[in-house]
């Protein structure tokens, strides 16, 4: 609702003293429905395709998930697997799971038929790891921001360090997540009574955090001109926010991945999108799936878990 | 015709003798001589015997010399030769192993400064020509100066501007002249009939005046609200393209906006707009020159990739008293003139104002757009101008210009949300500034009769501020008020320039002008600082994170930047002439330095049937560049320089082209070819559309992208002048893209401002003596813009965030409709010596032509999605009164 206040805010500035709204047939570049494949995948783990169709922009309904479809993997051109429909239960998500695992730095080609569709390809590969050489909590500079509701958000300043950083295909997005120790008092001594993880928010200097944009994989995509000038260590403070009577932060989950070169630059252009802003800039999206849309692409992940010192 | 060498000898070759030192130089020759009470003509007589090599000399040359004795020994023949010519103003030379003497040539200086008659004001670009020479015309500079050397004679002199009567002036130039050539304004005749011959007269031939725009063309043809405009009227000529309805810049030749030098009196303007380009900043009641130069401009102009537009303000009435009001529908403006000391020095006084607040109450009534809930939008702008001079002397004048202007926009706001258990209300205001400062005192000195020097201290500054304020409070059913949240964020950016300068012009002979000179520049940015204040302090984890952009980019950045260059134009032939110059810079900032070789060349050939040629290089450097990420330019996007990280821009352009002048036609055709290499773009996060203009513009430097561009097109301007009407038409070929690795996945892309076709009709027509009509029919292509065509959703593997995805497939991949609009008015004048009188009426937009600014596809909820078309200037009012006393 802000963005459109301030949106409408800005048009004012642009068209004073004018009259500016008046609706229009125009011929806007209808294309033709195609098939949509979205599938990230990492080793170890099967690919998922979620298939769906393309909607023109004026369809405010839900997108179209075809009942039948022709999902295949293969690699080096040698077929590999026939992949199967399935329905999630909890979420009702509906997506094409491969019965083998993937393998790093394998290509894999992605192959999707949809009767009266034209057929989509795709390849990526999962990379090998980029393993982090030091991941360090600044102790010393460890600090309580007090919240308004009476909680208090712990700064706990971070080093993430990539062991060694490749010469070029920078590609890497990170989350948090931390763990919070619920305890009760007994005898007024603190005993843990359950635990619970949340996604953990973080605090940059300005060029880092103009350089990490939001994704909907619940990971901040790193933009790679982060490491220019020799550059190679992404500093960060993250928050934790706690209640101090009853709980402690304990553990930060740290999830490094490694991205291929089809994932960066989708999401990145995601980063770019405008979300359909009047007067923006928009970038075009990044698709390599051929003949229709969406993003197949691999990425690898490691994860470091750092314990929180105590911070009273 | 006299004939005048009576004596030819042909001693060594009638005599048949022999020539010993044949294949020598026999000027280098030693030799004995004696003569006795000697005319020179005998002496010389006597020589060429004794050294049997011909000298040719007239009697007349020694008239006034008495006879000499000479003796020498064992000297130079040219020695001896330069005793006997001594008495007489005579020069000798060998050509062809004989001596020729002539009269030594003696040529005197005729400079001068060329003004108003009335109003002493200084004119630039008036063309001089001699003895109705007029391939070889002369125009004045900037100031009004022109020098020539001549021999001594009788001329007739014959200077020629527009709406001013020819000047006609008999001179017998028998030694140095300074002449102050006093130009009438010719009021008695319609300006229409004289502008086209002006301008035939002057046609393509001389390079710096073809560049003038006519201004007078700006107070007649039909502007949005009757404002007479000097961007909208630079906008009417070919190759230059501006925004739909002249918002977002002016754009030549496929250049960005921040690739113009727009110079105020030598001083560089950051932001040209106001109202994002409704109306420019030069306020036309102060205008008095105006030139465009759309790539092939002098190596005395440089720090911009694609064009020049220099302007220069009026000096002020040195004899009397005068004022000027205008009032038209979106401003009014007063300007008063006059002399401080009679004929000595003037001083002149403009302001402007404007008064949006009733257009936007009105129209926020009919269109409840900019009513958003409990509004209280308010918009206004402003301009001062003063120039003040002061003639020392013949030889010195001091010149001290200012100007101060600015736009000033707020807004508030309330959103109301009813709760179970109370109401939500949410207040929010904005409050953002922004304008020009600039100052320049400039000397005028002219050091010899033939050399002009200026030297100028310069001052500019764009400013940008915004403050969004957010007041949160809480009413529960109780009748408890509490306050929720309560933050302001600040926002500023700027540019700012201190400079000094030295320019020489220099005028050896009526054949050739060099101009040199230097500058620096200390250059301040700041490319943008945000700070937010809670003055409730922390709510939420939300709000903690806001914090994280408190004042993290408040540095500022200081860079120097150095130039020298020299320009000549030279006629070396009847019918050619070579304008050639070279700049370079030096851009100097933390510990990079960027350096900069810009060649300029133009070859031109004039013909006396009226036809012209000319070819041209030029090569130009940029290390100022104004980034941001939306389709109008708007004044926070943010002037940065060159740095380690980000190159300097780097332009190249050719072009060439004919023109022909005669029977009353005009017509000249243009073809270009530019090359930008390292043109930049921001990789915005469009955040800065949500907070009044400010963009967070921490590590601005690793979110530039460099990539390349190129424009080509073909220009084409047809004037016909008849007894009381000029008609002239301006169509423009053009295609202009850029390509960027990191955008459109490497795909070159059509130029924002591309447009295949851009055609403007423009018709005077003097219907009485006291009333004009004209109308301006424009056509352009429409706009580049960037669609999605399709969309699709994703989903994290949980699927517990989803995101709609548009799939943009090309960047600027699809055109608006075709911009089309006929403009009308007329315009009448009246009034007496004293006190002068005009009424322009007319209409904007006369057929309501709905010309799309953007287009917005709303894919909101529901089945009334659709595209919305913004349509920026629908049919307007043309109205303007001016009264001069």
């Amino acid at each position: 609702m802000q963005s459109t206040k301030a949106t409408l805010l800005l048009l004012g500035l642009g068209l004073l003293a004018v009259r500016c709204v008046r609706e229009a047939s125009i011929d806007l570049p209808e294309l033709p429905t195609r098939i949509v494949a979205i599938s990230h995948f990492l080793p170890g783990q099967p690919v998922q395709v979620e298939v769906s169709l393309s909607q023109t922009l004026t369809d405010a309904g839900d997108p179209d998930i075809p009942a039948n479809a022709d999902v295949s993997i293969s690699v080096e051109g040698i077929f590999l697997d026939k992949l199967y429909k399935v329905t999630n239960g909890t979420d009702g998500r509906i997506y094409w799971e491969s019965r083998d695992t993937v393998k790093a730095g394998v290509k894999y080609a992605l192959s999707v038929r949809i009767t009266g569709y034209d057929e989509v390809e795709a390849v990526s590969a999962a990379p090998e790891p980029v393993v982090l050489g030091a991941v360090s909590i600044d102790t010393a500079n460890m600090r309580l921001v007090p919240l308004s509701d009476g909680k208090l958000a712990l700064r706990v300043p971070l080093e993430i360090r990539p062991a060694s950083l490749p010469a070029n295909g920078r590609y890497f997005a990170f989350g948090l997540q931390h763990e919070i120790e619920v305890f009760e008092l007994v005898n007024g001594q603190p005993v843990p009574d359950e635990y619970y993880q949340a996604s953990t928010k973080f605090l940059a200097d300005g060029r880092t955090l103009s350089l990490v944009y939001d994704t909907p994989e619940k990971v901040v995509l790193v933009n790679e001109n982060l490491w220019n000038g020799n550059n190679e260590v992404l500093t960060l403070d993250a928050l934790i926010p706690f209640n101090p009577e009853n709980e402690r932060p304990r553990h930060l989950y740290l999830e490094w991945r490694t991205l291929s070169e089809e994932f960066y630059r989708y999401h990145l252009s995601l980063a770019r999108q405008g979300n359909n802003l009047p007067l923006n800039d928009p970038d075009a999206l990044y698709n390599n799936i051929q003949g229709g849309y969406g993003n197949f692409s691999g990425y690898s992940f490691i994860i470091d878990t750092l314990s929180i010192p105590n911070p009273f | 015709m006299a004939i005048r060498i009576s004596i030819f000898l042909l001693v060594g070759w009638i005599l048949g003798a022999y020539n010993p030192v044949y294949g020598q130089n026999p000027l280098t020759r030693p030799l004995d001589f004696t003569c006795t009470s000697c005319t020179p003509a005998e002496a010389l007589v006597a020589l060429s015997r004794q050294t049997t090599v011909n000298i040719v000399f007239s009697n007349r040359f020694f008239e006034n010399c008495p006879p000499v004795d000479i003796s020498v020994r064992q000297q130079t023949l040219q020695a001896i030769l330069e005793q006997i010519g001594a008495c007489a103003k005579v020069s000798f030379r060998l050509v062809d192993n004989q001596i020729v003497f002539t009269r030594r040539t003696e040529r005197f200086t005729l400079s001068g400064f060329a003004r108003d008659a009335e109003t002493g004001e200084r004119l630039i670009g008036v063309s001089i020509y001699l003895n109705g020479t007029a391939r070889n015309a002369i125009s004045t500079n900037e100031y009004g100066f022109f020098s020539v050397p001549l021999e001594p004679g009788a001329y007739t002199l014959v200077g020629r501007y527009i709406g001013y009567q020819p000047l006609v002036l008999p001179l017998d130039l028998s030694k140095d002249m300074l002449l102050t050539l006093s130009l009438v304004p010719d009021a008695a005749l319609p300006e229409v009939i004289i502008k086209a011959p002006s301008i035939r007269k002057q046609g393509t031939r001389d390079r710096e005046s073809q560049h003038n725009l006519p201004l007078a063309d700006m107070f007649k043809l039909p502007m949005p609200g009757g404002e007479a405009d000097l961007l909208r009227l630079a906008a009417l000529q070919p190759g230059v393209q501006s925004g739909v309805d002249g918002l977002g810049g002016l754009h030549v030749r496929g250049g960005n906006a921040d690739q113009n030098l727009i110079l105020l009196d030598d001083v560089p303007v950051y932001n040209p707009n106001h109202a994002l380009g409704l109306l420019s900043v030069f306020n036309p009641a102060t205008v008095n020159n105006a030139r465009l130069w759309k790539g092939d401009f002098p190596a005395r102009y440089s720090g911009r990739a694609s064009s020049v537009l220099d302007i220069r303000t009026r000096d002020g009435h040195f004899r009397e008293y005068h004022g000027d009001v205008s009032v038209g529908l979106f401003a009014t403006s007063v300007t008063l003139e006059g002399p401080l000391v009679r004929d000595t020095s003037s001083l002149l006084i403009s302001t402007r104002a404007t008064y949006f607040g009733p257009w936007i109450d009105f129209f926020s009534r009919r269109d409840n757009l900019l009513t958003i809930s409990g509004d209280n939008v308010g918009y206004r702008f402003y301009d001062v101008n003063v120039k003040w001079n002061y003639i020392f002397s013949p030889k010195n004048r001091l010149y001290f210009s200012f100007y101060r202007g600015g736009d000033v926009f707020q807004n508030q706001f309330e959103q109301r949300f009813d709760d179970p258990e109370g109401l939500f209300t949410d207040t929010y205001g904005l409050a953002s500034e922004w304008g020009n400062s600039i100052a320049a005192l400039r000397w005028n000195h002219l050091l010899r009769k033939n050399l002009f020097t200026n030297t100028t201290i310069r001052f500019s500054r764009f400013f940008y501020q915004s403050q969004l304020t957010l007041l949160s409070t809480f009413l529960s059913s109780s009748g408890k008020e509490s306050l929720l949240a309560n933050y302001g964020q600040f926002y500023q950016t700027l540019i700012q320039d201190w400079s000094a300068k030295t320019d020489f012009s220099y005028f050896p002979s009526e054949r050739l002008t060099l101009r040199w000179g230097i500058s620096y520049t200390l250059h301040t940015f700041q490319p943008g600082a945000l700070s937010v204040n809670f003055l409730v302090p922390g709510q939420s984890p939300i709000t903690v994170d806001s914090l994280s952009k408190a004042l993290l980019n408040n540095e500022r950045l200081l860079a120097d930047e150095a130039d020298a260059y020299i320009d000549a134009e030279w006629r070396f032939a009847k019918k050619w002439s070579l304008a050639a110059g070279l700049n370079t810079t030096v851009f100097q900032i933390r510990n990079s330095n960027y350096g900069a070789l810009q060649p300029r060349i133009r070859l031109q050939r004039n013909t006396e049937s009226g036809w012209s040629q000319w070819l041209g290089f030029h090569r130009t450097a940029q290390n100022l560049h104004q980034i941001g990420s939306f389709n109008i330019s708007l004044p926070f996007e943010l002037w940065v320089p060159s740095t380690a990280k980000v190159p300097s821009e780097k332009a190249w352009q050719s072009a060439m082209g004919l023109g022909w002048t005669g029977q009353g036609w005009r017509l000249q055709v243009e073809g270009y070819y530019k090359k930008l290499d390292r043109v930049l773009t921001f990789l915005s996060s469009n955040s800065a559309i949500f907070a009044g203009g400010a963009e967070d513009a921490s590590g601005w430097e690793d979110r530039v992208a460099a990539g390349e561009g190129q424009g080509y097109g073909l220009e084409v301007t047809l004037e016909k002048s008849f007894s009381s009407t000029l008609f002239t038409t301006n169509y423009t070929w053009s295609k202009a893209e850029r390509r960027f690795p990191d955008l459109n996945s490497g795909r070159p892309f059509p130029f924002r401002f591309d447009r295949r076709h851009d055609l403007k009709i423009t018709v005077q027509q003097r219907l009485a003596p006291w009333l004009d009509a004209s109308a301006i029919w424009a056509f352009a292509t429409g706009n580049p813009i960037t669609l999605a065509g399709v969309k699709f959703q994703h989903h994290s593997p949980n699927g517990d965030i989803e995101r709609t995805v548009y799939a943009y497939t090309e960047v600027n991949g699809f055109r608006l409709p075709n911009y089309h609009r006929l403009d009308i008015s007329m315009q009448a004048h009246f009034g007496n010596d004293q006190v002068r009188h005009a009424i322009q009426l007319g209409v904007y937009n006369a057929y309501n032509r709905a010309n799309p600014f953007f287009l917005y596809v709303d894919s909101g909820s529901g089945t009334n999605a659709k595209a919305i078309q913004y349509t920026l200037l629908p049919l307007l009012p043309v109205f303007r009164y001016e009264i001069k006393f």
